[in-house]
């Protein structure tokens, strides 16, 4: 059974294009990631699921249920966490998170606690005290403390320090094995990687593909750069695999793709001073793609 | 239940300075009137001579000035401002700010409709513009009754009361419509208090020329003024009915723009 089914949805804001024509499922119990470059529409998606805005066209189900016109019924088994958040800056944060709880008719109390220890958060702080990544922590809490069904998460990550990411992903991965579905948006293209089974990708407010994360990372780029004491001959670089090879000064720069061991033993037959071996950046994914499309034509 | 109680805590420092003001402002008014009574008829002359235009953008009318509930009953004009300002400015915020804060993304997406959100936040805000009426009318009763030798004015304090509320509620409804119909959050407070002050204006100029009469209708400053209501004991049926259709039509608006618009996030 799918909880998200999200058909044609399409969004303008007046004449300025929010999303076009957007289509994708999420299954039951999947991790479902959503990438792009900022602006690309994410947040509009997500903000059109939750009915916080109203589509132009096209239509989306959680649960089964329109989202626009059962939203409440269907909010009680959504958490969320926006990509900023705001929260009522003269209440302390177990006010807040009482108050959030309140909406919820069940007791979150031990939930809440649990949920603050694991991720290091003083309850009796005043929000308006608390750093970006400290409110963050709120809304991760405030997110997850009513057990959802699904979890929704707008680049999530932003302003939590890498041992709290690594903290968030656990809780996370923690809710999937009980059951709850979770949407992923991020820009970060690890940041996905390293949780999803699936993602979509969108760029200028439209779907480019829909793919398993395995499918997405057996194209796995590396991204290779070799600085040399002095400048040597490059084409013994020019194996299968590297491509857009390119030299400036004494930086060597490609992008290599197939059995790592092999470019490492070439490397190390160089004289280095230094080397960087990177994930591509989401944009240097989506370039990758846009040439294996033109490939194909 | 919860946003209602919420709404309360949050409006309550709000609603404790808006009482203090109207103390202040009953004491110091019924202070002048205290020197002026003293004063003896010399002020009275003085004041009949200031031409009508003027008394009228003063708000002294045609009171009896010499007697305590004429000198509330001028008074009251500006007890009206302050209570139809706090009602609109009330109306209007207790809207706007979860888009103003961007906590729209927090309150919006909680298992309620937009409809039952806005009846809690009304509530709240009748319940906020009641107390302060009430406020009022306490102060308004205890501190004009040590000036009123002998003159019954509760009754005539009452009455004006009454149709202060009703301007309140008139106001709080069209804040809030404003509010819901408003794409921009910053700007819808003043928005409502904008329409609140031409609609002041539109009643002094009526004051000022019998030319434009034919405007009374136009603002509800004109529906509860002290002198008729003082005088009749009970309000113009026109002026209720119209009250009325305001905060039908604005209360209609509110909820039917705000279930429809994008929340701004």
């Amino acid at each position: 059974m799918n909880i998200i089914e999200i058909r044609n949805l399409t969004k303008y804001y007046g004449k300025a294009r929010g999303i076009v024509d957007v289509s994708f499922d999420v299954g039951a119990g999947e991790v479902f990631g959503f990438i792009g470059p900022n602006g690309a529409g994410k947040s509009t998606t997500i903000r059109t699921l939750l009915s916080l805005i109203r589509p132009t066209s096209g239509s989306a189900a959680i649960f089964g249920k329109d989202c626009i016109t059962h939203a409440p019924e269907i909010a009680k088994d959504i958490g969320y966490l926006p990509s900023e958040v705001f929260y009522y800056d003269k209440m302390k944060v177990i006010d807040l998170l009482r108050y959030s709880a309140s909406f919820y008719k069940k007791d979150c109390s031990k939930r809440i606690k649990e949920l603050a220890e694991r991720m290091d958060l003083d309850l009796k702080r005043r929000i308006d005290d608390l750093s970006f990544g400290n409110k963050k922590k709120v809304g991760i809490v405030q997110c997850l403390l009513h057990e959802p069904r699904l979890i929704i998460l707008d680049e999530p990550t932003s302003g939590l320090d890498p041992l709290m990411q690594q903290t968030f992903f656990d809780l996370l991965r923690e809710e999937n094995r009980k059951g709850s579905t979770i949407l992923l948006s991020s820009h970060v293209l690890i940041e996905v990687q390293r949780i999803c089974s699936r993602v979509a990708i969108i760029k200028d407010g439209r779907i480019i593909r829909t793919e398993k994360m395995s499918e997405l990372t057996e194209n796995n780029y590396k991204k290779i750069r070799i600085e040399t004491g002095r400048i040597t001959d490059d084409s013994r670089f020019d194996l299968p695999g590297v491509s857009h090879l390119e030299r400036k000064d004494a930086l060597l720069s490609f992008f290599f793709k197939g059995n790592i061991n092999l470019i490492m033993k070439r490397i190390s037959e160089v004289e280095i001073s230094n080397v960087w071996i990177e994930e591509p950046t989401l944009e240097e994914v989506f370039l990758h793609y846009y040439q294996k499309g033109e490939e194909r034509a | 239940m919860n946003i209602f109680l919420r709404e309360m805590k949050a409006n309550l420092t709000s609603l404790f300075f808006w009482s203090l003001g109207m103390l202040f402002m009953i004491i110091g008014g019924m202070a002048k009137f205290a020197t002026y009574v003293n004063s003896g008829q010399s002020i009275t002359d003085l004041i009949s001579q200031i031409p009508a235009t003027l008394r009228a953008v003063l708000g002294f009318g045609d009171f009896d000035l010499t007697k305590a509930s004429g000198f509330y009953g001028m008074l009251y004009l500006y007890l009206l401002l302050m209570t139809t300002i706090h009602a609109a400015m009330l109306g209007s915020n207790i809207i706007a700010k979860e888009e103003r804060d961007k906590t729209t993304e927090f309150l919006m997406v909680k298992p309620m409709s937009r409809s039952r959100i806005l009846t809690a936040k009304l509530a709240a805000g009748l319940a906020n513009i009641a107390l302060l009426n009430l406020v009022t009318m306490a102060l308004s009763i205890s501190i004009v009754g040590q000036y009123s030798t002998g003159e019954a004015i509760t009754g005539d304090i009452l009455i004006l009361m009454a149709g202060m509320f009703i301007l309140q509620v008139v106001f709080l409804f069209l804040g809030a419509g404003i509010s819901a119909v408003s794409r921009d959050p910053k700007i819808s407070a003043s928005i409502a208090t904008t329409v609140l002050l031409g609609a002041y204006l539109i009643s002094v100029a009526v004051d000022m020329s019998s030319s434009l009469n034919a405007l009374r209708y136009l603002t509800p400053f004109k529906y509860f003024e002290a002198a008729p209501l003082m005088a009749t004991g009970g309000f113009d049926v026109i002026s209720v009915m119209l009250s009325l259709g305001i905060i039908i039509v604005s209360g209609f608006a509110t909820y039917y723009f705000y279930n429809r618009r994008d929340l701004c996030v």
